[in-house]
């Protein structure tokens, strides 16, 4: 029953509302309004895309110079021989000379560092790229 | 879409989305003005995944619609309009920003329902139409329809 009256159009229901049609004298000011955000929507789009791209090339530089870095730092561990210390030092104090001793440890340790460094800066931005491509698309409606 | 194809679409729609929202914002010009700014700003920006096939108009309102929802939803809880008082409800002829009777009835009526009878009385779409525009069925649609046409009668029969 509901659903049989509900499919009628109430005659009386349908002429107050045609006689209620609204009819706005401010049309312009609402499109020069609209266009006012939609300048500022693609403003910042623009910057949000500006954004992307530099993180983008950040990731390749930091991808760049962590394997050309990883591979001097490898090919000079692997060039020199293993009882000659990698780097020493024109003063000779006993933590310096303690350094040069170790010199292979710590070379090993900074790579690592680097290596470390190089992955969490890429790993923060594919992250902060795919949280604004997300952030566009639920804006995207 | 480029952003000129957007802007004639709209100037060409505008109004009948504006009086969309109007009748969902009960009369109040601002909110609903405000609302269709929002709507076509949303619009714009996933106009590069819309396919015209003559539809630009349901699109946009089903936009708007889903704004008007979601504006619903920020607002603070709100007291059932059958517990509040009649003094506090907005009263007809009071002042320039008066409501009228057909505003005053639609302020009585859950949103959803609101939005079927003004989409289908105001804006003239079918029910299937408006099943597509709010994402709803048709059975879901037919009853809102029903139900608020039933408590806008009696509404205006009280305010008349």
């Amino acid at each position: 029953m509901i659903i049989e009256i509900g499919m009628t159009k109430d005659k009386a229901l349908e002429e107050l509302f045609l006689a209620q049609t609204p009819h706005f004298t401010d049309s312009d000011a609402f499109m020069a309004s609209l266009t006012k955000r939609l300048d500022a929507v693609e403003y910042l789009k623009q910057y949000q895309e500006r954004t992307i791209r530099r993180y983008k090339m950040a990731m390749v530089v930091a991808f760049v110079v962590g394997i050309i870095s990883g591979a001097v730092t490898i090919a000079l561990i692997l060039s020199t021989p293993a009882d000659v210390p990698l780097f020493t030092f024109q003063v000779q104090t006993g933590f310096l000379l303690w350094l040069a001793q170790n010199s292979r440890l710590f070379a090993a340790a900074a790579l690592s560092l680097l290596m470390t460094a190089g992955i969490f800066s890429i790993i923060s931005n594919v992250q902060e790229i795919m949280h604004m491509h997300m952030y566009l698309e639920k804006h995207r409606v | 879409m480029t952003r000129e194809t957007f802007i004639t679409h709209v100037e060409r729609e505008q109004e009948a989305l504006r009086g969309f929202l109007l009748a969902l914002c009960c009369g109040n010009k601002d909110d609903a003005d405000d609302l269709a700014q929002d709507a076509l700003v949303k619009a714009y920006l996933s106009c590069a995944g819309y396919q015209d096939k003559g539809k630009f108009r349901s699109w946009l309102f089903k936009i708007a619609y889903n704004t008007f929802l979601n504006h619903q939803k920020s607002l603070k809880p709100t007291v059932c309009i059958d517990t509040v008082p009649v003094e506090a409800l907005p009263q007809r002829g009071s002042g320039e920003g008066a409501f009228s009777d057909l505003y005053l009835a639609l302020s009585t009526l859950p949103p959803k329902e609101r939005s079927a009878i003004t989409l289908f009385y105001l804006s003239g779409y079918s029910v299937k139409e408006i099943a597509q525009i709010t994402d709803t069925s048709e059975a879901a649609v037919k009853q809102q329809l029903s139900r608020g046409r039933d408590k806008l009668r009696e509404r205006l029969i009280i305010d008349n």
